[in-house]
Protein backbone atom coordinates (compact mmCIF):
# COMPACT_ATOMS: atom_id res chain seq x y z
CA UNK A 1 0.00 0.00 0.00
CA UNK A 2 1.71 3.27 -1.12
CA UNK A 3 0.89 6.48 0.62
CA UNK A 4 1.14 9.49 -1.87
CA UNK A 5 2.88 12.84 -0.08
CA UNK A 6 2.92 15.80 -1.93
CA UNK A 7 6.24 17.04 -2.57
CA UNK A 8 5.78 20.82 -1.31
CA UNK A 9 4.46 19.75 1.96
CA UNK A 10 6.81 17.43 2.94
CA UNK A 11 10.24 19.32 2.53
CA UNK A 12 11.20 21.96 5.45
CA UNK A 13 10.76 25.08 5.73
CA UNK A 14 13.10 27.13 7.24
CA UNK A 15 11.31 30.25 7.23
CA UNK A 16 8.17 29.85 8.52
CA UNK A 17 9.59 27.30 11.27
CA UNK A 18 12.33 30.83 12.23
CA UNK A 19 9.26 32.93 12.55
CA UNK A 20 7.88 30.62 14.79
CA UNK A 21 10.79 30.12 17.60
CA UNK A 22 11.04 33.81 17.24
CA UNK A 23 7.51 33.69 18.85
CA UNK A 24 8.02 31.72 20.96
CA UNK A 25 11.18 33.28 22.37
CA UNK A 26 9.84 36.14 22.74
CA UNK A 27 6.98 35.06 24.59
CA UNK A 28 8.76 32.83 27.31
CA UNK A 29 11.41 35.99 27.99
CA UNK A 30 10.11 38.59 25.96
CA UNK A 31 10.21 41.57 28.45
CA UNK A 32 12.68 39.73 31.25
CA UNK A 33 16.51 40.18 32.52
CA UNK A 34 18.68 37.69 32.86
CA UNK A 35 18.21 35.46 35.84
CA UNK A 36 19.94 32.97 37.35
CA UNK A 37 17.28 30.94 38.92
CA UNK A 38 14.96 31.19 36.21
CA UNK A 39 17.40 30.34 33.04
CA UNK A 40 16.52 26.30 33.73
CA UNK A 41 13.01 26.75 33.80
CA UNK A 42 13.20 29.32 30.27
CA UNK A 43 15.51 27.30 28.16
CA UNK A 44 12.55 24.04 29.10
CA UNK A 45 9.69 25.94 28.65
CA UNK A 46 11.35 27.45 25.19
CA UNK A 47 12.24 24.24 23.87
CA UNK A 48 9.12 22.49 24.93
CA UNK A 49 6.66 25.59 23.27
CA UNK A 50 8.57 24.99 19.94
CA UNK A 51 8.58 21.47 19.67
CA UNK A 52 5.04 22.15 20.28
CA UNK A 53 4.50 24.10 18.09
CA UNK A 54 6.57 22.07 15.14
CA UNK A 55 4.43 19.35 16.26
CA UNK A 56 0.81 20.87 15.19
CA UNK A 57 2.27 21.75 11.94
CA UNK A 58 1.92 17.65 11.73
CA UNK A 59 4.75 17.39 8.89
CA UNK A 60 6.23 13.68 8.90
CA UNK A 61 9.42 14.71 11.03
CA UNK A 62 11.61 14.09 13.64
CA UNK A 63 12.60 17.30 15.62
CA UNK A 64 15.61 18.41 17.43
CA UNK A 65 15.36 21.79 18.94
CA UNK A 66 18.61 23.13 20.66
CA UNK A 67 18.27 26.65 23.09
CA UNK A 68 21.36 28.09 24.20
CA UNK A 69 20.82 31.57 26.90
CA UNK A 70 23.67 33.30 27.74
CA UNK A 71 24.28 36.42 29.57
CA UNK A 72 25.70 39.39 28.04
CA UNK A 73 29.21 40.26 29.51
CA UNK A 74 31.39 41.39 26.57
CA UNK A 75 32.50 37.50 26.09
CA UNK A 76 32.44 35.65 22.95
CA UNK A 77 30.33 32.64 21.84
CA UNK A 78 30.39 30.80 18.79
CA UNK A 79 28.14 28.11 17.35
CA UNK A 80 28.41 25.37 14.80
CA UNK A 81 26.36 22.67 13.49
CA UNK A 82 27.23 20.04 11.05
CA UNK A 83 24.95 17.26 9.48
CA UNK A 84 25.26 14.09 8.32
CA UNK A 85 21.50 13.35 6.54
CA UNK A 86 19.71 14.14 2.87
CA UNK A 87 19.76 17.68 1.87
CA UNK A 88 16.88 17.25 0.12
CA UNK A 89 14.28 16.39 2.82
CA UNK A 90 15.45 17.88 5.92
CA UNK A 91 17.08 20.97 7.08
CA UNK A 92 18.05 23.00 9.99
CA UNK A 93 17.25 26.48 10.93
CA UNK A 94 18.78 28.87 13.50
CA UNK A 95 17.45 31.63 15.27
CA UNK A 96 19.16 34.76 17.40
CA UNK A 97 17.13 37.28 19.34
CA UNK A 98 18.91 39.11 22.26
CA UNK A 99 18.05 41.58 24.57
CA UNK A 100 19.61 44.14 27.23
CA UNK A 101 20.76 41.34 29.01
CA UNK A 102 20.79 38.41 27.41
CA UNK A 103 21.38 36.20 24.16
CA UNK A 104 19.20 33.54 23.22
CA UNK A 105 20.30 31.08 20.38
CA UNK A 106 17.82 28.01 18.86
CA UNK A 107 18.32 25.70 16.64
CA UNK A 108 15.70 23.68 15.03
CA UNK A 109 16.67 20.46 13.17
CA UNK A 110 14.61 18.75 11.33
CA UNK A 111 14.80 15.25 9.90
CA UNK A 112 12.65 13.12 7.49
CA UNK A 113 10.90 9.92 8.26
CA UNK A 114 9.16 8.01 5.90
CA UNK A 115 5.76 6.59 6.61
CA UNK B 1 31.29 41.85 20.13
CA UNK B 2 29.25 40.29 17.25
CA UNK B 3 28.37 42.48 13.93
CA UNK B 4 24.41 42.94 13.38
CA UNK B 5 23.18 41.91 9.95
CA UNK B 6 19.75 43.67 9.90
CA UNK B 7 19.02 43.26 6.13
CA UNK B 8 19.86 39.50 6.58
CA UNK B 9 17.29 39.36 8.72
CA UNK B 10 14.66 41.19 7.05
CA UNK B 11 14.96 39.33 4.09
CA UNK B 12 14.81 35.82 4.98
CA UNK B 13 11.04 36.25 7.26
CA UNK B 14 8.17 37.82 5.06
CA UNK B 15 6.17 37.83 7.85
CA UNK B 16 9.00 38.98 10.20
CA UNK B 17 9.16 42.40 8.48
CA UNK B 18 5.85 43.39 9.30
CA UNK B 19 6.20 42.03 12.66
CA UNK B 20 9.40 44.08 13.78
CA UNK B 21 8.08 47.32 12.50
CA UNK B 22 4.54 46.96 14.40
CA UNK B 23 5.39 44.68 17.68
CA UNK B 24 8.68 45.64 18.86
CA UNK B 25 8.61 45.52 22.11
CA UNK B 26 11.11 48.19 24.57
CA UNK B 27 13.79 45.95 25.03
CA UNK B 28 14.38 42.91 22.63
CA UNK B 29 14.93 42.89 19.25
CA UNK B 30 15.53 39.75 16.49
CA UNK B 31 18.54 40.57 14.59
CA UNK B 32 21.19 37.99 12.51
CA UNK B 33 24.98 37.87 14.19
CA UNK B 34 27.37 36.56 11.79
CA UNK B 35 25.76 33.77 9.65
CA UNK B 36 28.34 31.36 7.81
CA UNK B 37 26.64 28.85 5.90
CA UNK B 38 27.75 26.50 3.80
CA UNK B 39 24.75 26.77 1.67
CA UNK B 40 23.66 23.93 -0.55
CA UNK B 41 20.92 25.24 -2.15
CA UNK B 42 21.39 23.97 -5.44
CA UNK B 43 21.40 20.61 -4.07
CA UNK B 44 17.92 20.96 -3.17
CA UNK B 45 16.51 20.67 -7.14
CA UNK B 46 16.90 17.16 -7.16
CA UNK B 47 14.05 15.19 -6.55
CA UNK B 48 13.61 13.25 -3.24
CA UNK B 49 14.83 9.81 -3.31
CA UNK B 50 12.21 7.58 -2.50
CA UNK B 51 13.42 4.25 -0.93
CA UNK B 52 12.23 0.93 -0.87
CA UNK B 53 10.51 -0.42 1.71
CA UNK B 54 13.58 -2.48 3.94
CA UNK B 55 10.84 -4.86 6.32
CA UNK B 56 12.97 -4.32 9.12
CA UNK B 57 11.65 -3.09 12.55
CA UNK B 58 14.54 -1.52 13.84
CA UNK B 59 18.31 -0.93 13.31
CA UNK B 60 20.38 -4.21 13.19
CA UNK B 61 23.16 -1.73 15.13
CA UNK B 62 22.35 0.77 17.70
CA UNK B 63 24.59 3.80 17.81
CA UNK B 64 26.92 3.18 20.65
CA UNK B 65 27.03 6.00 23.26
CA UNK B 66 30.28 5.56 25.34
CA UNK B 67 32.01 5.17 21.70
CA UNK B 68 30.90 8.55 20.61
CA UNK B 69 31.70 10.75 23.98
CA UNK B 70 34.56 9.16 23.63
CA UNK B 71 35.26 10.84 20.37
CA UNK B 72 34.18 14.03 21.35
CA UNK B 73 36.64 14.09 24.26
CA UNK B 74 39.18 13.39 22.34
CA UNK B 75 38.52 15.97 19.19
CA UNK B 76 37.39 18.91 22.38
CA UNK B 77 40.75 18.12 24.56
CA UNK B 78 42.99 17.80 21.27
CA UNK B 79 41.77 21.15 19.60
CA UNK B 80 41.14 23.19 22.58
CA UNK B 81 43.73 22.02 25.75
CA UNK B 82 46.31 24.63 25.18
CA UNK B 83 44.72 27.30 23.05
CA UNK B 84 43.39 30.67 24.15
CA UNK B 85 39.92 32.54 23.24
CA UNK B 86 40.29 34.56 20.40
CA UNK B 87 37.61 35.42 17.57
CA UNK B 88 38.78 34.72 14.34
CA UNK B 89 40.55 31.83 15.70
CA UNK B 90 37.38 30.29 17.63
CA UNK B 91 35.25 31.15 14.64
CA UNK B 92 37.02 28.62 12.56
CA UNK B 93 37.62 25.95 15.03
CA UNK B 94 34.22 25.92 15.72
CA UNK B 95 33.37 24.84 12.07
CA UNK B 96 36.54 22.89 12.04
CA UNK B 97 35.84 20.38 15.24
CA UNK B 98 32.00 19.88 13.76
CA UNK B 99 33.45 18.41 10.67
CA UNK B 100 36.27 16.53 11.95
CA UNK B 101 33.61 15.25 14.59
CA UNK B 102 31.19 14.44 11.74
CA UNK B 103 33.91 12.21 9.95
CA UNK B 104 34.78 10.57 12.61
CA UNK B 105 31.53 9.25 13.78
CA UNK B 106 30.50 8.59 9.97
CA UNK B 107 33.27 6.27 10.20
CA UNK B 108 31.87 4.21 12.60
CA UNK B 109 30.01 3.22 10.18
CA UNK B 110 26.56 2.34 11.75
CA UNK B 111 24.18 1.90 8.82
CA UNK B 112 20.76 4.31 8.54
CA UNK B 113 21.30 6.45 11.35
CA UNK B 114 21.78 10.49 10.35
CA UNK B 115 23.71 12.50 11.68
CA UNK B 116 23.75 16.50 13.53
CA UNK B 117 26.70 17.48 15.48
CA UNK B 118 26.43 20.61 17.70
CA UNK B 119 29.35 22.80 19.01
CA UNK B 120 29.55 26.20 21.07
CA UNK B 121 32.94 27.83 21.41
CA UNK B 122 33.16 30.18 23.86
CA UNK B 123 34.72 32.65 26.16
CA UNK B 124 35.46 32.64 29.95
CA UNK B 125 34.29 35.76 31.16
CA UNK B 126 32.41 35.30 34.76
CA UNK B 127 29.12 34.83 32.96
CA UNK B 128 26.23 32.67 33.16
CA UNK B 129 25.04 30.15 30.63
CA UNK B 130 22.19 27.31 29.76
CA UNK B 131 22.19 24.71 27.41
CA UNK B 132 19.13 23.06 26.71
CA UNK B 133 17.39 20.51 23.96
CA UNK B 134 14.66 18.53 23.86
CA UNK B 135 14.01 16.06 20.81
CA UNK B 136 10.75 14.52 19.06
CA UNK B 137 11.88 11.14 18.21
CA UNK B 138 11.83 7.38 18.53
CA UNK B 139 13.61 6.95 22.19
CA UNK B 140 14.06 3.21 21.58
CA UNK B 141 16.09 4.07 18.57
CA UNK B 142 17.25 7.50 18.58
CA UNK B 143 19.98 8.67 21.17
CA UNK B 144 22.58 11.83 21.85
CA UNK B 145 25.86 12.28 23.18
CA UNK B 146 27.28 15.24 24.63
CA UNK B 147 30.60 16.39 25.79
CA UNK B 148 32.20 19.93 27.52
CA UNK B 149 35.36 21.23 27.87
CA UNK B 150 36.85 24.07 29.75
CA UNK B 151 40.22 25.65 30.18
CA UNK B 152 41.31 28.64 32.01
CA UNK B 153 40.64 31.13 29.05
CA UNK B 154 37.46 29.09 27.25
CA UNK B 155 35.09 26.74 27.58
CA UNK B 156 33.49 24.19 24.63
CA UNK B 157 30.60 22.06 24.07
CA UNK B 158 30.09 19.58 21.56
CA UNK B 159 26.33 17.11 21.06
CA UNK B 160 25.94 14.75 18.71
CA UNK B 161 22.45 13.66 17.80
CA UNK B 162 22.27 10.54 15.90
CA UNK B 163 18.66 9.89 14.41
CA UNK B 164 17.28 6.34 12.95
CA UNK B 165 16.45 6.43 9.43
CA UNK B 166 13.05 4.62 9.02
Amino acid sequence: MEEYNPVDEVAFNADEVNISIKECVEGVIGGTDYNQNKVNQWTASIVEHSLTHLVKQGRPFKYIVNCAIMQKSGAGLHTANSCYWDTTTDGSCTARWENRTMYCVVSVFAVAVTL
Amino acid sequence: MSEVFKDKSQRRGHGARGKEATGRTKDSISTVSYIDELAHHDDNARMAITTENTYQLGPNKRMPVPAVTDILKDVLTSYLQEEKYEVEWSQKMTKTICEVVRARVKELMIPRYKIVVLVHIGQLAGQSMQISSRCLWDAANDTFASFSFKNSSLYGVATVYAVYYE
